[in-house]
């Protein structure tokens, strides 16, 4: 009998934290244009001392200002998905249920394909606009999805498919017939695309994220008994009403969150989890800190080839979760040990 | 001949044949309860007042068809609902106001299983026991896996320990659910229609099971079942329902009577008594 | 460790807006212009590098005679030849922020026509002007090229082309002036079928040729059936040819094809092919609006039959002479 140890879970995510850093420095140095390892760590130490002047202004642009913002927008972004994915999967007991099964991201596009319509050059309010969207379509599916007051896994998977159905066939309604109107930029957005920067100071977006995983986190003990069955877990003392809204509203939230910045990116948060339980098991305990870095290492990886494998073109993100991800995941499913 | 037992006070058995010491564990008075279809519409069913006590050591059926409230009454005494008449007290405290932590160290309920999502040790699973134990967010100490081993040498199923659970046959299952209720170090363990899927060996030895966690381990044992016979011989203490009233309570031999039990079960029924003063049902006109 | 990590990730995410403040302040230098979609761009003093977004600035560039300055265009960019050369910087849709800010542009061309805001957006967040064209006329287009060239410091070449080119154009407006419109058919896609709106440039292109689209919608590419079609019954069906493909076999092409062969344009032959200039706000526009005229109208250039030269670059010249030799294949047929 091996129980779950603090100790293990940190040392899993150390390891996972060092892959991580691993991706990120590769990340920073391949790019349209070539920058070495050494170069990358004296940019990086020189700018934790704020010493600008001592950074040539090549680095400064291409290191500084383009690749780490985009790596640390890739981090959030993986991390968020592959948290939700993860809560999802318990709250609607379904191994099959990603981050946008509810329709939190069909939400997301609709907020921001309406800031498109209504404001067409005001750069910020997309993402806003976004946000906003997630976080109506949120509370709209937790009303649709309740029974007797509680969130019921079956009713909430069916309000949440309701939704996303009702939601993308207003959208594509709105594509094709506005007047004179061109939402080009809804195409990439759908695809999900890290490209453009975060309007919001990416501090507050890692608060949140902080915040929402920490919370998905505190009812871990909690998600593994829910896991056995909801009124068993009941009978051992789970708050179950109260767990479930907590995963409800935080893994929305860490979606709506990552749908904002980057449009809808794919299969991170339906393969991250499943790849870390194959690889870790599947208890929450670990499976939540693991998911969010594996999460983060997955969208840093495929961004990463998103924009250098057929350079100065750049690939959608999501084809590349699709395509990086696919193959471990079959991998690890033929390699298991039952 | 047999009148239905109603309200008043709890009968106390003079004639012990095994089990039971102490102040009661456990006290049902009067409990009642009332659900309806939906609200406005006119209750579907009730359980009418229903009083009894189970003692430490003790194994006590809850006997009855189906449909005679068996289920509901395992519920108020697992503190899920509350009655909507009387009380139901556990070592002294009310049932239905414990905070359901308190609830769950308590009282350990083992009901049909619900399919796992995913694939679980059986180690990993009788320690989810222990949850009730410790703070929300826990990982677990050696006491807990000590506990844990024990609730699983207690049901004999240690040899099981490292397999996963969807590899179990269903007594293996049942018995290392049952040491996950164990795990939990309850003073009162419910178990609701425990050998539905069992064959009789599988009865048998479940019951006996429960027998000597009674006897030797103490436990406050209640059982939900409509195995007549298993009942009889395992049980010091029956509770027959009928139809949400509760009938009788007392030792198998006093609740068995032939007419009374021809009536709730509706089929022709013979009692026999068996040396040891336990009862025996058979089907009258089989020999 | 964690909190050497989470601090070190908090102090570089305030590093780049620490340094594009520090870019902006640098570029406050130079004086501010209104672009033609709103937005306050910051011209540097002097622009000896442009990267352009798309193929017809690219092809503007050209014209104006200032290939040597383009330090970068996309890989799309294919007119002149000489623009296929130049450094690439990814597609216009979703350009590499990296590969342009390595070019070190002092300003950078886009256009609302194909690229996107957030490039835009995300570009000046860097600390680069970009200018932003909206075309939706060709008057309109001619004038943006005019405002361009003053802006790159180009001035002259850029009032001696404009100058040229609204010329052909009112020349060309005069010859047309007392013939009806042709009702045409613009194909943009063949399946599903999809034209052109009402207030797209293409719409505005065509009628300077003289000719008008037989679908009258408010939506930029509108969807219809070809029962439609058959009800409209275009005098012409127009094509964008890509770069092989001519009006001859797209003719034999619909002729084959069931609910097509019947259309009457189809029947008497009246199916054209501009070339993919056609489509763009570019100098060679003038051109690809000439040689339609000449297609749809024929009678009213019967008197001269070939394209007056014009005294720009070369380029302009040799693809006159290639549309030259096309148009009197489609005469002799």
């Amino acid at each position: 009998m091996r129980p779950l140890t603090p100790r293990h879970v940190f040392t899993i995510c150390l390891a996972l934290c060092a892959v991580l850093f691993v991706a990120v420095v590769i990340s920073l140095r391949v790019g349209a244009y070539p920058v070495s390892v050494r170069d990358i760590v004296m940019t990086l130490f020189n700018a934790a001392l704020r010493r600008w002047s001592e950074i040539p202004p090549d680095f400064q642009s291409i290191v500084l200002n383009i690749r780490l913002p985009r790596i640390l927008l890739g981090i959030l972004v993986g991390a968020s998905l592959s948290t939700a994915g993860a809560g999802f999967q318990a709250l609607l007991r379904n191994p099959l249920a990603d981050p946008y099964v509810l329709g939190v991201s069909s939400g997301a596009a609709l907020g921001a394909i309406l800031s498109l319509i209504a404001a067409p050059h005001a750069p910020g309010l997309i993402q806003a606009a976004a946000f906003a969207g997630a976080i109506a379509t949120i509370a709209a599916v937790y009303f649709l999805g309740r029974r007797g007051g509680q969130l019921d896994s079956g009713t909430l998977l069916l309000a949440g498919i309701i939704t996303a159905s009702f939601l993308s066939a207003v959208i594509m309604f709105l594509m094709t017939t506005l007047p004179g109107r061109d939402v080009r930029g809804m195409a990439f957005w759908l695809m999900g695309d890290l490209s453009s920067p975060s309007t919001v100071d990416l501090k507050w977006l890692y608060f949140l994220l902080v915040i929402a995983v920490g919370s998905i986190y505190t009812t871990s003990s909690d998600l593994n008994l829910i896991l056995t069955g909801e009124q068993e877990a009941r009978h051992l003392g789970v708050n179950v009403h109260r767990v479930k809204l907590v995963v409800y509203v935080a893994a929305s939230v860490l979606t709506g969150l990552a749908v904002s910045v980057s449009g809808a990116i794919g299969y991170v948060g339906l393969l991250v989890p499943h790849v870390i339980r194959m690889l870790f098991g599947t208890d929450y305990r670990l499976l939540i800190p693991a998911s969010a870095l594996g999460g983060a290492i997955l969208v840093v990886v495929a961004d990463t080839l998103a924009r250098t494998v057929v350079a100065p073109t750049e690939l959608p993100v999501g084809a590349m979760t699709a395509i990086a991800g696919a193959p471990v995941f079959i991998y690890l499913m033929r390699r298991r040990v039952r | 001949m047999s009148t239905p037992a109603q309200s008043g006070a709890s009968l106390t058995s003079p004639a012990r044949v095994t089990g039971g010491e102490g102040t009661p564990r456990v006290k049902v008075e009067q409990a009642s309860y009332a659900y309806a279809a939906t609200d406005r519409s006119a209750p579907k069913f009730t359980l009418g007042p229903a009083s009894f006590e189970a003692r430490q050591r003790e194994l006590v059926a809850i006997l009855g068809p189906n449909a005679s409230g068996k289920s509901t009454l395992l519920m108020l005494l697992a503190g899920l609902a509350k009655p909507l008449s009387g009380r139901i007290e556990i070592d002294g405290t009310e049932v239905s106001k414990l905070d359901i932590r308190t609830r769950a160290q308590r009282i350990a309920l083992v009901q049909q299983e619900s399919e796992l999502l995913f694939p679980l040790r059986v180690w990993e699973y009788v320690l989810q026991g222990r949850y009730p134990h410790g703070r929300r967010l826990r990982f677990e100490s050696d006491e807990d896996c000590l506990l844990a081993g024990n609730a699983l040498a207690q049901v004999g199923a240690d040899a099981h320990r490292d397999r996963w659970m969807d590899q179990l046959s269903g007594g293996e299952k049942q018995r290392v659910i049952l040491a996950r209720a164990l795990a939990q170090r309850p003073s009162l363990l419910l178990l609701d229609e425990p050998t539905q899927h069992l064959d009789i060996g599988g009865k048998v030895e479940l019951l006996r099971r429960l027998r000597k966690l009674a006897d030797e381990n103490r436990y406050t044992v209640l059982v939900v079942t409509h195995e007549l016979n298993l009942a009889a011989e395992f049980c010091d203490r029956i509770v027959l329902l009928h139809k949400g009233k509760c009938l009788r309570v007392g030792t198998p031999a006093e609740v068995y009577e032939r007419d009374l039990l021809g009536e709730v079960f509706e089929a022709p029924l013979e009692v026999e008594m068996r040396p040891g003063g336990r009862p025996r049902v058979i089907l009258r006109g089989s020999h | 460790m964690v909190a050497v990590a989470t601090a070190g990730a908090l102090i570089a995410t305030t590093a780049p807006r620490t340094l594009a403040a520090r870019f902006r302040a640098q570029a406050k230098s130079g004086r501010a212009i209104t672009d033609e979609v709103g937005r306050r761009v910051v011209m540097p003093t002097e622009v000896r590098r442009i990267v352009t977004l798309a193929p017809n600035l690219t092809e503007t560039v050209y014209a104006l005679g200032l290939g040597d300055r383009l330090a970068g265009d996309t890989d799309v960019c294919d007119t002149p030849v000489a623009a296929k050369q130049k450094p690439h910087v990814g597609n216009p849709q979703n350009p590499s922020l990296e590969a342009i800010a390595v070019l070190h542009p002092d300003l950078v061309l886009a256009t609302t026509s194909i690229n996107r805001l957030e490039t835009v957006v995300a570009l000046e967040r860097l600390g680069i002007p970009v200018y932003t064209s909206d075309p939706h006329t060709v008057r309109g287009m001619v004038d943006s090229i005019a405002r361009m060239a003053e802006l790159v410091g180009a001035g002259d070449q850029g009032a001696a082309l404009v100058a040229q080119l609204r010329e052909r154009l009112d020349a060309l407006h005069s010859r047309l002036a007392d013939r009806p419109m042709v009702h045409v058919l613009f194909v943009v896609w063949e399946d599903p079928l999809i034209t052109i709106g009402q207030n797209t440039f293409i719409a505005d292109a065509l009628r300077w040729a003289g000719a008008e689209s037989v679908v009258l919608s408010d939506r930029n590419w509108p969807q219809l059936s070809i029962e439609e079609v058959v009800r409209l019954q275009p005098d012409y069906i127009v094509f964008t040819s890509d770069h092989g493909e001519t009006g001859a076999t797209q003719l034999a092409d619909l002729r084959s094809r069931p609910a097509w062969r019947d259309l009457d344009a189809v029947e008497m032959g009246h199916v054209v092919d501009v070339s993919e200039e056609a489509v763009r706000p570019s100098p060679g526009l003038v051109d690809a609006i000439e040689q339609l005229a000449h297609q749809l109208h024929p009678e009213a250039f019967a008197a001269k039959s070939e394209i007056r030269n014009s005294k720009s670059e070369t380029r302009l010249a040799l693809e006159a002479v290639r549309e030259a030799g096309r148009e009197c294949r489609q005469c002799a047929r």
